[in-house]
């Protein structure tokens, strides 16, 4: 168990606590908790992928720039084309981004070690849809535009996918300890880390369970490892630079954000708030994964 | 009486069952532990005495917890935390005796002792004296936050804090490995314990499991926490003894 892990444990018995004095929490006080937490620390993990590519690349700030933006622009292309097939993308491209920084400190150098972040990645993902499918059924029903969404849910699409990640990256784990890839405290850790998802996933609402995981197990782990890779790049580095650097495309993010808000009020802009938000947190996604792919790469070396 | 009492166990009353075998598996770990006690050196004895008072403070526990239980159809909470009262802080010196060596203080003692005493008095009024009754939240959340902060010390001083450090200070690879061993036991073996209590009437988990399934549970949390606590004890002592052995 590692100090993220313990505030997540924290926080955890803190919510139950929560939960059973008012039986449950409305979705404004969990969206506003949901919310600080993302914006503290879940935007600001991705506001450095200008820092991290250009460090250790032969790209121009310009090209990288323009690559990145590109990016962006084609798969809100994508979306407009073919909104389905864009939203399943999503869902593997984050799970290959979860499974990829949850793994990346053990370096595993095998041929299927890609794989395998990805299997993690369908494992987490599909098991926070599968104990809270209700809910989420009901959060695309509520909009016309993400009604669609619901196909995962049918056809025991997600059901399959859930026992089968599961079963598949228990026996990848199995692997990777016998062939003595990881050493048994990783083995336990990793195990550990499963089966405290499940039971978070299993007892709290999908936005209070994806925010735990995202800002504790994900965001504020990779910040720590930005912090730590830039601190022996650079000389003089500190918090406060650290902070510094983060703060430009954060707040760019939460000024854009904001902006499509106000401007959905005066110009009722054709899209439900839920869609614009997968399709941004989408869009931000795609280039920020081949950032950090190329980041883990730089890391390992 | 008594015998009355055995001979009507029904073959389906797990609850009387787990608590007869916790009692019988309580006292065979306790003979082992003092028996073994001889083949350890000197310095480890006392942790291997330790070892076996749990296990022997268990079974005395485990035999009146049996009856009480099978007479009474209830769950005998008191019993339970007069149990944990007496056998959790000798657990958490089983952290100080293996840390001691790598120098350890009295005060990590006493902090340890006085969490784990925190921790279960803290639970033993959230759960026995309600004075909403059974269903009133407030009293038995209050208890159980304050409950949880003694764990929560003790989960950080043995997986992050005073514990871990001292143990990777001690340059010794089994009492580093001994001391995460019993970290696990903390962190997975005695979560049991704040998810019975979140289970019991009134709680944000009442319902998902019946009084008699808790107990169960709680039987066998108890005997795989107190005896593979004390085996992990124990193949450390073995260990370092030897080594001492091969040294002089």
């Amino acid at each position: 168990m590692n100090k993220l892990v313990f505030i997540y444990i924290i926080f955890c018995y803190l919510l139950a606590s929560i939960f059973t004095l008012h039986n449950t929490i409305s979705l404004e006080n969990q969206l506003t908790f949901c919310l600080s937490l993302i914006v503290l620390f879940g935007i600001p993990h991705g506001a450095i992928d200008n820092v991290l590519s250009l460090s250790e690349s032969n790209l121009s700030k310009n090209k990288f720039y323009f690559l990145y933006l590109l990016s962006m622009v084609l798969y809100v292309v994508l979306w407009f084309i073919t909104p389905i097939f864009s939203f399943i993308f999503f869902l593997f491209l984050s799970s290959y981004h979860f499974g990829e920084s949850q793994l990346s400190n053990y370096n595993i150098k095998n041929i299927f070690s890609k794989f395998t972040y990805l299997v993690w990645g369908i494992a987490l993902m599909s098991t926070l849809f599968f104990y809270n499918s209700n809910e989420l059924i009901t959060l695309f029903n509520n909009f016309n535009d993400t009604s669609s969404f619901n196909l995962i849910f049918e056809y025991y699409l997600l059901d399959t996918l859930f026992y089968i990640s599961n079963a598949s990256l228990i026996f990848i784990f199995v692997y990777l300890k016998i062939k003595k890839s990881i050493n048994s405290q990783i083995f336990n850790s990793e195990f550990y880390q499963i089966v405290l998802l499940h039971i978070t996933f299993f007892l709290f609402p999908v936005i209070i369970s994806f925010t735990l995981y995202f800002v504790f197990l994900h965001s504020i782990k990779v910040l720590i490892q930005e912090y730590n890779y830039l601190e022996k790049r650079l000389n003089g580095f500190n918090l406060m630079k650290f902070v510094k650097l983060l703060v430009p495309f954060t707040l760019l993010s939460l000024i854009f954000f904001s902006l499509f808000i106000i401007t959905s009020n005066y110009f009722k802009i054709n899209i439900s708030l839920l869609l614009f938000s997968i399709i941004g947190i989408s869009v931000i996604t795609l280039p920020h994964s081949i950032s950090m792919t190329n980041f883990y790469n730089n890391l390992n070396k | 009486m008594l015998l009355n009492v055995i001979q009507t166990i029904a073959p389906d009353n797990y609850v009387a069952f787990t608590f007869f075998i916790g009692y019988i598996a309580m006292l065979a770990a306790s003979v082992f532990f003092f028996v073994e006690r001889n083949s350890v050196s000197d310095k480890w004895k006392m942790s291997l005495l330790v070892s076996g008072l749990i296990t022997g403070i268990a079974a005395v526990h485990y035999y009146y917890m049996r009856d009480y239980n099978l007479v009474t159809g209830d769950s005998p909470t008191f019993f339970r935390y007069v149990d944990w009262i007496l056998t959790v802080p000798l657990m958490c010196v089983e952290f100080y005796l293996l840390t001691r060596l790598a120098g350890a203080t009295k005060s990590l003692l006493w902090k340890l002792i006085f969490a784990s005493t925190w921790m279960l008095v803290c639970g033993y009024i959230g759960e026995a004296f309600n004075p909403g009754g059974g269903g009133a939240t407030s009293h038995s959340v209050t208890w159980g936050v304050l409950s949880t902060l003694g764990y929560l010390y003790i989960l950080h001083s043995v997986w992050l804090g005073e514990v871990a450090k001292l143990s990777e200070a001690s340059g010794s690879d089994v009492v580093k490995k001994g001391v995460r061993a019993l970290g696990w036991f903390v962190l997975v073996g005695w979560a049991i314990y704040p998810i019975g209590y979140m289970c019991m009437d009134g709680g944000w988990l009442s319902g998902i499991m019946s009084p008699e399934k808790i107990d169960v549970w709680y039987n066998l949390a108890d005997a795989i926490n107190k005896i593979g606590f004390g085996l992990v004890v124990y193949s450390i002592a073995v260990s370092e003894s030897n080594k001492e052995t091969v040294k002089s």
